[in-house]
């Protein structure tokens, strides 16, 4: 075989050398790097009918522990170390007889605020859209229930660590391509798990075809989340307050924040050498270091 | 055995000589520390719950308890720095008496954040193997250590001229005790067992420390020293706690925290929680003791409460302008109206400003003007409630507001007891370090340091 086939010419080098960053840069752009590739969850509540086999499965595949009644239909649960996915009734301030039921759980942000604020980097974003936090690295100092604005962290007061949903992330790979045990235990279909663009795409066809004040929830909230909720009406009518629309974990904000205590500092220094420069008496002056 | 041990407590007691009262207010204040040990211990033991049960409310009485002292800690440590950095000699008699203050409080705010953690071990190791540089926390866990570590260092050089003084002046036990922590005669014992002296000349000629007066033998050397490693501290103290407002106002998810205006308004609570400390601890401290405060000291705390003063009306206006940019803020609005007209009013109005800003304003002016102690040393206690009183506003008062489902009322909080008495264990830690540095440390207002022009 010939020798040359196998080295890179000028061209070829050239070719790299631009395509290189190129690609590196859509990449973190976040163009090539779509959808396409990351699963997502679909909960449409026009179909929810609460009977909270979601949460039972939850807490059986994840090993976590019933707490007293709460799998009661109808009954009001919080989000806790042990309940990592709550069904709960809301009603229409609007139209108070007009009622849903809503699952809430970690909505898998796009881009986490709260594995912006871990000091230790305990959560991070799996290439396929789950938000994890590793419980072996977490210090329990919860600035990540600060910092996220759905507030779904939870603190295991028995293991000092941080818990939450994590899309069963060890049941996706593992199980060849299994659904999360919420999605699975469904009896009426109103969880859907799949690639995200498709979520998206059959959010918006359910959407069309039921008309209505329905509303999507995840497409914009927080930067875009991974869970996308159908909801009946939009979610300030269900007492739901809605994350804000821009991207929550914004670095630079984070550094014009620091830079206005940095700014902060440098005043508080100089007004301290004015005073020190106009207060010093003459004596004082006189016993400084000759050297 | 049993002989050498009563000996050794018949020394120690010899050396704590005191009053009746001095006795009833250590035992009160270990007392104190013991209901706090055996808070922690049954939350080690038992769970964490006992201590911090609302899952609503994740950052409690211990977060703010921690801002509170590691604010006091950064603010005494400006205070001396006027001194030592930016050349105010009448400052620097404060100086040892504000590290002081300022070591212990650092290091028990430290611990309150500790015990707040779920593993503070966990925390140290994964702080650095794995940082999250994007993470305010971070920073604040990475630039804290060398700041204890500078003000240590510097509250030595300080006080090492008296501790060797002590030393000599002493014997048995308590010589060979002031002799180890003024680190008397360690130079001829390394050079003896080590190769150091040639490491010292060849050191010498690459920096040169010995022209400069920063030699070990020179004349004036603490004080040159105390000046360069007072700068490192003054400037770890500013960065630390530039990221400690900001560990707070990054959390773009709590409207109330958020925003540029913490980090500066952290500066502010500082600077006046230091003046305030050193007033409160050394006015009390001379008070206890019976003695006369040198004119010298007397004319600086006057000064001091002037500046006091100002610091707070500054802080007053400061509160209200950051009052009045939030209601403006709808996201902010509903918040600051829980301050202003809700559950938190009258820790509010009565407590944060009244109390912690607008009384002590006119009781310091009153008493620097008429020269009266006493009334220096209220308003500062007072300054120092209002800031705790306000720290804890600020913690708390911005998690009850629900954020999700506006459906429910608002969330309850209270310290669970088991909390009150570990953050009264931790304060009361605090007087019990200072009751006995007072008592072993030299303390004391005096200019101990060789000036550096002794010729």
């Amino acid at each position: 075989m010939d020798k040359r086939a196998n080295r890179i010419d000028r061209r070829c080098f050239l070719k790299l050398l631009a395509g290189v960053p190129t690609f590196v840069a859509l990449r973190s752009v976040g163009i090539v790097y779509a959808e396409t590739r990351r699963y997502g969850k679909l909960v449409d509540l026009g179909r929810c009918i609460g009977c909270k086999r979601c949460m039972s499965a939850c807490k059986r595949w994840n090993g976590l522990i019933v707490e007293r009644d709460e799998l009661i239909t109808d009954r009001e649960t919080d989000l806790t170390a042990n309940n990592w996915t709550v069904v709960n009734l809301l009603f229409d301030s609007r139209n108070r007889t007009r009622k849903t039921y809503i699952h809430w759980a970690c909505q898998h942000c796009i881009k986490p605020a709260c594995a912006g604020a871990c000091p230790v980097t305990a959560i991070t974003k799996l290439p396929g859209g789950p938000v994890v936090i590793n419980e072996k690295k977490c210090i329990g100092c919860r600035y990540c229930f600060q910092a996220c604005p759905f507030k779904v962290p939870r603190f295991d007061f028995e293991k000092r660590v941080t818990r939450k949903c994590h899309m069963c992330y060890d049941r996706i790979p593992l199980l060849n391509y299994m659904k999360p045990a919420c999605v699975a235990a469904c009896p009426v279909g109103a969880l859907l798990f799949d690639y995200k663009d498709e979520i998206i795409r059959e959010a918006k066809r359910r959407v069309q075809r039921r008309g209505g004040s329905s509303y999507i929830m995840g497409l914009t909230e927080a930067g875009g989340t991974d869970m996308v909720t159908i909801l009946p009406t939009i979610p300030q009518d269900l007492g739901l307050v809605v994350a804000p629309e821009k991207v929550v974990n914004r670095n630079l904000d984070k550094i014009r924040i620091t830079a206005a205590g940095f700014m902060g500092a440098s005043f508080l220094t100089a007004l301290m050498y004015i005073y020190a420069t106009l207060t010093r008496d003459k004596q004082e002056s006189a016993h400084e270091d000759p050297d | 055995m049993r002989i050498q041990i009563k000996k050794f407590l018949d020394t120690i007691l010899s050396s704590v000589e005191g009053s009746p009262a001095f006795y009833v207010w250590i035992s009160f204040l270990t007392t104190l520390v013991a209901l706090g040990a055996y808070a922690l211990l049954m939350s080690l033991i038992h769970s964490m719950e006992i201590l911090e049960f609302y899952t609503n409310i994740p950052w409690e009485m211990m977060v703010s308890n921690y801002v509170f002292l590691v604010g006091s800690s950064i603010g005494l440590c400006l205070v001396s720095s006027l001194g030592y950095v930016f050349g105010l000699q009448r400052y620097e008699i404060i100086g040892k008496r504000a590290l002081f203050l300022a070591l212990i409080t650092v290091i028990l705010g430290l611990s309150s954040i500790g015990l707040h953690l779920g593993h503070p071990v966990r925390g140290a190791i994964y702080n650095a193997l794995t940082p999250n540089m994007g993470s305010a926390m971070w920073y604040m866990g990475t630039l804290y250590p060398p700041y204890i570590a500078f003000i240590a260092l510097w509250f030595w050089l300080l006080a090492r001229a008296e501790l060797a003084k002590t030393a000599t002046e002493s014997e048995g036990l308590k010589a060979k005790a002031y002799r180890l922590m003024a680190m008397e005669g360690l130079k001829p014992y390394l050079y003896q067992r080590l190769p150091l002296q040639k490491l010292g000349e060849k050191l010498n000629r690459l920096l040169p420390l010995e022209r400069a007066g920063l030699g070990l033998d020179s004349d004036g050397v603490e004080l040159r020293w105390a000046r360069i490693i007072g700068t490192l501290a003054f400037i770890y103290a500013l960065l630390a706690y530039t990221v400690e407002g900001s560990l707070f106002a990054h959390t773009e998810a709590r409207p109330f925290w958020y925003g540029a205006l913490y980090p500066v308004d952290f500066y502010l609570g500082a600077s006046f929680c230091g003046f305030a400390w050193l007033l409160a601890a050394g006015i009390v401290t001379y008070k206890v003791k019976g003695d006369d405060i040198p004119a010298k000291l007397r004319d600086l705390f006057y000064e001091m409460a002037e500046i006091l003063a100002l610091l707070l009306s500054v802080g007053l206006l400061f509160t209200a302008y950051k009052m009045g940019h939030g209601l403006f803020e709808s996201a902010k609005a509903e918040t600051i109206m829980l301050l202003l007209k809700g559950p938190f009013s009258p820790a509010f109005w009565m407590i944060e400003i009244a109390i912690g800003i607008v009384f002590p304003v006119f009781i310091l002016l009153y008493s620097a003007r008429k020269r009266k102690m006493a009334g220096v040393l209220v308003a500062s206690i007072m300054v120092l409630v209002g800031y705790f009183v306000k720290r804890y506003d600020f913690v708390v008062a911005s998690q009850v507001y629900p954020l999700i489902k506006r459906q429910y009322p608002l969330h309850s909080y209270l310290p669970t007891f088991m909390e009150v008495l570990l953050i009264s264990g931790i304060i009361a830690a605090l007087l019990l370090a200072y009751t006995l540095g007072v008592k072993f440390l030299p303390l004391k207002e005096e200019m101990p340091i060789p000036r550096a022009i002794t010729k």
